[in-house]
């Protein structure tokens, strides 16, 4: 055999062993190479979704009611865990948490459990410094209210996911919610993240700005709460509105609730708030003259055999004007018979009653005004004093403030985003609303309402008193009541319209007494906050105060 | 004559040398990618860290500016809130000016005179 087949040979038997590597490598470069890198790129490789915060909502001065903030939550991986007493005890002062209530949750995960949410950056710290074994930190973004509960009944809440359960949270959550950040990133053998690039920049979104001004909805709860803290009322709502754009500058409720809005959700019996519906019409159509007298038959009267209607002063003969200054029921019972079912059904609706008012908030109920048809000469007559009918204080309060703004009835308006606000319609003539105002301003001056005065300013307004339901018999119960008082000032350019319902007030339970001094009380601050000056500034009660 | 004995011919072993030089670049590129990757995603942490930690200070200034919290430090300094009584409007420029003399008017603008004359 010559050398150079000797040689060959021996290279050959040298390489044999590469033939299957070579072949091996082929396959698994060439034949397998697609589904290789795929199961590769699984391992390594991965996208990361950096949630967008949700927007912010601030008050119609920007400041801040609702933001979202990073945290920090921690968890168990129970297999990593050996000793779960141990770790607790390890954990426990990292992070707050009783170690007891760590050792139980640790010992009940199946796998993974959350110990705790929203921890701060120093706590997370503290987590990461200890180096415990089988806890691990999560970033989260923690919905946070800087001013604790204000304004809770309208912003809302909400839940685990971020997702939007009441309030402005739920109906705006569309606007409030971003897209997540998409970023590929690869992971190295250490389990370290490397940045590969941003596969999607997300959107974070732009927040949102409310009509609610927090100075406001501060003084409106403020005014419930120290009635409701002395267990003065069971419960209660105060809503203050601008006519001059239906704008709502607050809205409040005792007992605070985040997860229901009554001023929205719930409606009442308005009790004699409602007789301005039977005078208006009255006025807008001519049907009462202002010096005409109706007989107050001293407070007894029998509408129909064996139904009588009282009033709680007896009365004699008194006009339009004097009905509502004494929140007459027979006056107004004799008015609304000459007015007419289908008329007095008409300007209610004209006032809004019976129809959701289109506010931006869920679950708004849109009260009940019976149709002409069910409205029998008693059933008109107790609805003209705001029995047998169901109005939310949101709708309440927009009447009042079409009265206020000259006559039209504004759509109630929460976002300030730059929208013309909606007129809905107009109510009532010109003529018709300045003679109802001064109707108002005489019931607040003279009438029942006298507790609702400010010395030195011009308010107008009406009380309001009805028997709640008893939910047991479901009849009307001869204890409780709602007691309300609704009026705007200052009367020759009013700012502010401001409803105060009241409800099971202990004490006294009329409007006038339990309703009102909250308004007057309330205006006061309101008109001290915005500097108005006086527009009565010869006002007796005034000077005797300087 | 390692172009001679591996049988490659003079371009040959210019195209053999870029293509070492290609595959080192891209090593080097592949490299530095990494590294990058590495610094950016401490740059990241870093950021969202901050981010984390202005927020949480925002938050604290915005609970402290709150009006319930206002409301409560200004009674600790024996504030009372105010009646709309107790304010005074003071005149408005124009009504201020009305109401002083021809004198008054003068010699109210003497000042700005002599400080344009200086100036």
């Amino acid at each position: 055999m010559d050398l150079g087949l000797r040689l060959t040979c021996a290279a050959s038997a040298a390489l044999l062993p590469v033939l299957p590597l070579g072949l091996r490598l082929a396959d698994l470069q060439v034949l397998r190479h697609g589904a290789l890198e795929t199961r590769a790129q699984g391992e390594f490789e991965r996208v990361a979704e950096e949630a967008a915060p949700r927007a912010d909502l601030l008050d119609r001065d920007g400041r801040v009611l609702a933001r979202s903030v990073p945290t920090w939550s921690v968890f168990v991986d129970k297999p990593m865990v050996k000793d779960p007493a141990a770790f607790a005890a390890k954990l426990a002062p990292k992070i707050g948490v009783p170690a007891a209530e760590i050792a139980a949750k640790t010992r009940d995960a199946v796998r993974f459990a959350w110990l705790k949410t929203g921890l701060s950056e120093e706590q997370a710290e503290a987590v990461r410094a200890a180096r415990v074994e089988g806890a691990g930190l999560a970033p989260a973004l923690e919905r946070v209210y800087p001013n604790g509960e204000l304004g809770r009944g309208v912003l809302g809440v909400v839940g685990e996911e971020g997702r939007g359960l009441a309030g402005l949270e739920l109906t705006l959550e569309k606007r409030l919610r971003g897209q997540p950040r998409r970023l590929e990133i690869m992971r190295d053998g250490a389990g370290r993240t490397i940045y590969k690039s941003v596969e999607d920049d997300g959107m974070t979104p732009e927040p949102v700005r409310l009509t609610l001004d927090r100075s406001v909805q501060y003084l409106a709860e403020e005014a419930l709460r120290q009635g409701g803290e002395k267990g003065a009322f069971k419960s209660g709502v105060i809503a203050v509105q601008d006519p001059r754009d239906g704008e709502i500058l607050a809205m409040a409720s005792w007992p605070p609730n985040p997860l229901n809005n009554p001023l929205v959700q719930d409606a009442y019996e308005p009790g004699s708030t409602f007789k301005v519906v039977t005078a208006l019409e009255a006025i807008e159509d001519g049907l009462v003259k202002p010096d005409e007298t109706f007989s107050g038959e001293h407070g007894r009267y029998e509408i129909v055999p064996g139904v009588v209607i009282t009033d709680h002063e007896p009365e004699g003969d008194m006009t339009l004007a004097q009905i509502l200054e004494h929140s007459s029921n027979i006056g107004i019972s004799k008015v609304v018979e000459r007015v007419g079912a289908a008329r007095f059904y008409r300007m209610a609706r004209q006032l809004g009653f019976g129809a959701k008012t289109g506010v931006e908030l869920p679950g708004e109920t849109s009260g009940e005004v019976k149709p002409v048809a069910e409205l029998t000469k008693v059933g008109l007559a107790s609805s003209s004093y705001g029995y047998n009918v169901q109005a939310s204080p949101l709708q309440v309060l927009g009447a009042y403030s079409a009265i206020a703004n000259g006559g039209t009835l504004w759509q109630p308006k929460l976002l300030l985003d730059g929208r013309a606000p909606v007129a809905v319609r107009r109510v009532a003539s010109d003529a018709t609303i300045r003679q109802m105002q001064t109707i108002l301003e005489g019931v607040a001056k003279y009438g029942t309402t006298a507790n609702a005065g400010i010395p030195g300013y011009r308010v107008a307004g009406k009380t309001g008193t009805a028997r709640r339901i008893d939910p047991k018999t479901h009849k009307y119960s001869t204890t409780a009541y709602n007691a309300s008082f609704v009026g705007f000032l200052p009367v020759s350019a009013p700012r502010w319209t401001v409803l105060v319902v009241i409800n099971e007030p202990h004490g006294s339970y009329y409007g006038a007494m339990a309703a009102a001094p909250i308004f007057s009380a309330l205006g006061r601050r309101l008109l001290a906050l915005q500097g108005i000056p006086p527009d009565a500034p010869e006002d007796a009660a005034l000077t005797a105060r300087r | 004559m390692i172009d001679a004995r591996m049988g490659l011919g003079p371009g040959g072993a210019i195209r053999f040398a870029g293509a070492g030089a290609l595959v080192l670049f891209l090593c080097w590129q592949h490299v530095q990618a990494t590294r990058l990757g590495y610094r950016v995603e401490a740059a990241r942490r870093e950021a969202a860290e901050r981010r984390g930690r202005v927020e949480a200070m925002r938050f604290e200034l915005e609970k402290r500016l709150s009006p319930a919290e206002v409301a409560v430090r200004a009674s600790r300094l024996g504030m009372v809130p105010a009646s709309p009584d107790a304010l005074r409007r003071l005149p408005d420029d124009d009504e201020a000016a009305r109401a002083a003399g021809p004198l008054q008017r003068l010699l109210s603008r003497l000042p700005a005179r002599a400080a344009l004359s200086r100036g």
